[in-house]
């Protein structure tokens, strides 16, 4: 992926590009999902009961009549002046309600992203002794954690903390906004569940990275100095293990989606994940398609950003 | 070391390796052909080796009542009998048998969908490292565009749309393995096709087709094969998870993502009966886990070696 | 051969190495005995896998993980092995500098370059940013890179694999070491830089008066810039002498051999080379005799069983361990120009 040859800013425009045809790819067979509804789509939304007249009317309000093609066009003009609709049922602004429903997940998704990079020091320090205990205590751990999903997690979690030992609360829900404290007291559990896979994957990722480091020849250099190991690891090891380690960060984020849908179901936490379960079960087809949307955008920032991390860290990839 | 083999009584003392156990307990284990593998990489092996058989002949088990009928008490606590050996679930089912019978629904959807995955990767990354040029450019496309949303998600938008099916499930988590096994085919293909016995097959005149079925693919397989595990492993936690979320695989058939998320509501009361599912999924994703790891150390190794 | 009473700077006493691998412990050196004085330069030669950079990383203490080094081994007076790691590796930092063999690969390239010559002189002589800063610019000026202001913040791939290789010599001397280590230091180098940098190896060791060691698997390299030169062969040293000593009349056979394989101007044009024929000593499966003995055009039974033990040669330094040894030149009548400091 890292690619020194290749200038700088003609990865990122390359990268630009793919991230708008991957938009429209998905985006376009969001709409087209739509027609797969046995019968129609209207029909499907409504339920048996419908009368003709309310699927008319549905259909004049979202165009499950026409052509994918017409559709698709009318969605991206909606797009481009900000106004997706409403949801089918509580008719709020669909964008406003995705919005401010992915900031929920967003929270959840950083702060479990933050937990995990715990792995990283633990990685460097079970490199730099290899096969010793506490590598390969570290190892193994990782590797069981690894084999739990998180929807297990999830489950095992809640009945320890929230039941057992009482220390969070298994339910609930504070907006950060109007209450940090409570809205931080909440989502501990949920992070943490989160965080468990991905700070496993992050430090097992971490340490191969450090391991293959730490026998470049640079890293001899730096011994035959005399430096002290810390010194060695946090100057001369950190900095090229990053651009693969970024890399892991960034390809997760899916991992990390899906996993927090698991945990905004289990704990009731009105995010991304709890909004598409809602919708997925009253047929909101509007409002999947807006946040698989979103998804997408968010995946192409993300490597975008990952790609400009690399110009941070690796002194050959620079501007020409 | 001790002579395993011959002695007729091994008993495993305190400081007997896990290796000598393994082989001692289970000699045909030695048939499995995984030279170097380590203990845990054996019994990962031995343990997937009995997750299909008991998949394909699982109906055959005597005494194993239906996973879909109840037969018992309302959440019946373990206890020593085939059937009641993992207790019952809520309204009175087998959990032994629903285990058993959710690893045949789990070891379906793997093969199904990596079947599906593998074939259409293959055939597209064949296309794309053999010839470049604009198939290259597509095929990354769609592999771009398969990594940039959870395939739970796009599982739930047809749910959303289909209603929950089996057959929905499959197909998507098929298409969406396609692009990692097309990248890796690529991958190959490309680094064979300027090695000099692709030159020589084609200096011989022999067609695209022909050199790409006879010469490059038997040497895609290694390389596919490593990655296939931990794919398979990631299949069954997607399933897990949207069985789990009730989006999965219908009631009453047997998954294991839905008998945990069942015996969540009694868990409060009845820890012990969710143990048996949790060891089912977690037993199985870390025994496909660990023999990914190893397929990947020896292929990395053999291409040191070359 | 010191006509200064003073004390060595390095030396190696009864050394050996020893590795753990399938078929039990493997010798990657025995007994390896030598002493450098201050201001003098030892060339370690050998055919790859002799041990030669294996003696290196063993002395930095920066040999692999699970190889055992017995012996001894005094740095200033200083028993290495009977330090704590930390201790040593504090001590060698401060006192040697060492360069390696590829500058390509030996520069971290995500760290500047002046920040990689003055890391050892901050940590281990304790200079503000300020002093470090100065004395790496002033390094890189005396090493020979024009604009060492610029230099200073630029990244290793900026520069060519000779200028790397003067960062390395810069960032080696930043501590102001007394013994300075060149291992293959300059193998990877186009020929007509090799020569470049070898010179600005002596002439720095000159006018810093430090001791240095050559490490090189090229008798050429070594010969006029040594005082002292050290054959190794399987682990073992084979021949030990003034360097002038043993080129005129080299006693082990397998020092003549490397002679006669270099090329030489006396030689007329088109003149084949001599090789050695065979491979070098699997270390695994040791002969029970000298190590040479199965590639000797002149070994006898006994050079098969019984390792020979080092014996002097007329010159008191010039040592050599053969059971039949070349026959001893006559000195020339002016030896003692052969080695002035």
């Amino acid at each position: 992926m890292l690619n020194s040859a290749m200038p700088y800013f003609r990865a990122i425009s390359t990268r630009l590009i793919t991230g708008v045809l991957v938009f429209l790819l998905v985006t376009f067979s969001a709409t087209a999902l739509s027609s797969l509804a046995p019968g129609s789509a209207a029909q499907l939304i409504l339920g048996d009961y419908a009368t003709p007249e309310q699927i008319a009317a549905l259909n004049a309000q979202y165009g499950y009549d026409l052509p994918v093609w017409q559709r698709y066009l009318s969605w991206l003009g909606d797009l481009l002046r900000g106004d997706l609709g409403v949801t089918l049922f509580s008719q709020q602004p669909i964008l406003g309600v995705v919005l401010e429903r992915a900031a929920v997940t967003f929270e959840i998704a950083f702060l479990a992203m933050a937990v995990s990079l715990i792995g990283i020091p633990i990685a460097m320090y079970t490199a730099s002794h290899p096969n010793k205990l506490g590598d390969k205590v570290m190892r193994s751990i990782s590797t069981v954690l690894l084999a739990v999903p998180t929807f297990v997690i999830v489950v095992l979690f809640s009945y320890l903390f929230a039941m057992v030992l009482r220390w969070f609360p298994a339910t609930g829900w504070a907006k950060f906004t109007e209450n940090p404290v409570a809205n931080l007291w909440y989502v501990a559990l949920p992070v943490l569940c989160l965080s468990m896979h991905q700070t496993a994957y992050l430090y097992r990722v971490a340490r191969n990275e450090f391991v293959t480091t730490l026998q470049e020849d640079y890293i001899a250099v730096a011994r035959a100095k005399g430096l002290p190991l810390g010194y060695i690891l946090f100057h001369h090891a950190l900095r090229p293990a990053m651009p693969q380690i970024l890399t892991v960060m960034g390809l997760s984020l899916t991992y990390m989606l899906a996993g927090s849908f698991v945990v905004e179901s289990y704990f009731a936490v009105p995010g991304i994940g709890w909004t598409i379960l809602s919708a997925v079960k009253s047929h909101d087809i509007p409002l999947v398609q807006a946040i698989l949307s979103l998804t997408v955008v968010i995946f192409v920032i993300v490597f975008m950003l990952v790609d400009l991390g690399y110009a941070l860290i690796d002194p050959r990839v620079k501007v020409s | 070391m001790t002579d395993v083999g011959n002695s007729p009584v091994f008993k495993p003392g305190p400081d007997a390796k896990l290796g000598e156990i393994v082989r001692h307990a289970m000699p045909w284990s030695s048939r499995l052909k995984l030279p170097g593998a380590s203990p845990f990489e054996m019994l990962a092996a031995i343990f997937l080796v009995l997750l299909v058989l008991i998949a394909l002949f699982v109906d055959f088990i005597p005494g194993l009542v239906s996973p879909k009928l109840p037969y018992g008490d309302f959440s019946a606590l373990p206890e020593w009998s085939l059937n009641g050996l993992l207790g019952t679930d809520d309204i009175g089912r087998s959990i032994f048998s629903r285990v058993l019978y959710g690893a045949r629904t789990s070891m379906m959807i793997v093969a199904i969908s990596t079947t599906i995955a593998l074939v259409a990767g293959l055939l597209l990354g064949m296309l794309a490292g053999y010839y470049r040029g604009i198939f290259e450019r597509a095929i990354d496309l769609f592999a771009n565009a398969l990594a940039a949303m959870p395939s739970t998600l796009v599982v739930l938008a047809f749910v959303a749309v289909t209603g929950p099916s089996v057959v929905t499930i499959i197909v998507v988590l098929g298409i969406f393995d396609i692009g990692t096994y097309a990248r890796v085919a690529k991958a190959g293909v490309i680094s064979q096709s300027n090695r000099d016995y692709v030159l020589a097959a084609r200096a011989m005149g022999a067609t695209d087709g022909r050199i790409l079925l006879k010469e490059i693919l038997p040497n895609l397989i290694p390389a596919l094969t490593a990655v296939m595990p931990t794919l398979m492993a990631g299949l069954i936690i997607t399933e897990g998870s949207l069985s789990f979320l009730g989006y999965g695989i219908p009631a009453p058939a047997p998954s294991w993502g839905g008998m945990i998320a069942s015996s969540t509501d009694l868990l409060s009361r009845f820890p012990i009966l969710i143990v048996g599912p949790v060891l089912a999924i977690v037993l199985t994703v870390y025994a496909f886990n660990t023999i990914g790891d190893y397929l990947a150390q020896r292929l990395n190794n053999r291409e040191r070696e070359s | 051969m010191y006509s200064e009473a003073t004390r060595p700077i390095l030396s190696c006493a009864a050394m050996t190495c020893e590795m753990d691998s399938v078929s039990g412990p493997l010798q990657i050196l025995q007994d390896i005995n030598f002493t450098l004085a201050p201001r003098r330069a030892l060339g370690i030669v050998g055919e790859s896998g002799a041990g030669k950079s294996m003696l290196v990383k063993a002395i930095m203490g920066i040999a692999p993980k699970g190889l055992k080094t017995m012996g001894r081994i005094e740095l200033e007076g200083q028993d290495l092995l009977a330090l704590k790691p930390r201790d040593r590796a504090r001590l060698i930092g401060r006192k040697v500098g060492i360069v390696f063999q590829n500058p390509m690969t030996s520069l971290n390239p995500f760290v500047q370059i002046g920040r990689q010559i003055e890391e050892a002189g901050c940590i281990h002589m304790g200079l503000s940013k300020a002093e470090a800063r100065s004395r790496a610019i002033e390094l890189l000026s005396f090493v020979g890179l024009p604009d060492p202001e610029d230099c200073y913040d630029y990244y290793p791939h900026q520069f060519s694999g000779g200028m790397k290789q003067r960062i390395m010599i810069a960032a080696a001397l930043i501590c102001q070491p007394d013994l300075l280590i060149a291992d293959e230091a300059t193998t990877a180098l186009d020929v007509t830089v090799q020569k470049e940098v070898l010179d600005l190896l002596q002439t720095i060791q000159a006018e810093r008066q430090m001791s240095m060691i050559l490490v090189s698997h090229n008798l050429g390299v070594v010969a006029g810039r040594t005082d002292e030169i050290l054959v190794l062969y399987g682990g073992n040293v084979v021949e030990y002498g003034p360097t002038a000593e043993v080129f005129r009349n080299p006693r082990h056979r397998y020092t003549e051999a490397l002679l006669s394989a270099m090329p030489a101007m006396d030689q007329p044009a088109h003149t084949r080379l001599r090789t050695i024929p065979g491979q070098p000593p699997n270390l695994a499966n040791r002969p029970a005799g000298c190590p040479f003995a199965p590639r000797c055009p002149s070994a006898q039974a006994i050079c098969h069983e019984v390792m020979p033990p080092m014996s002097a040669g007329i010159h008191p330094d010039h040592r050599f361990a053969c059971h039949f040894p070349l026959a001893e030149l006559p000195r020339p009548a002016q030896q003692e120009v052969a080695h002035v400091q």
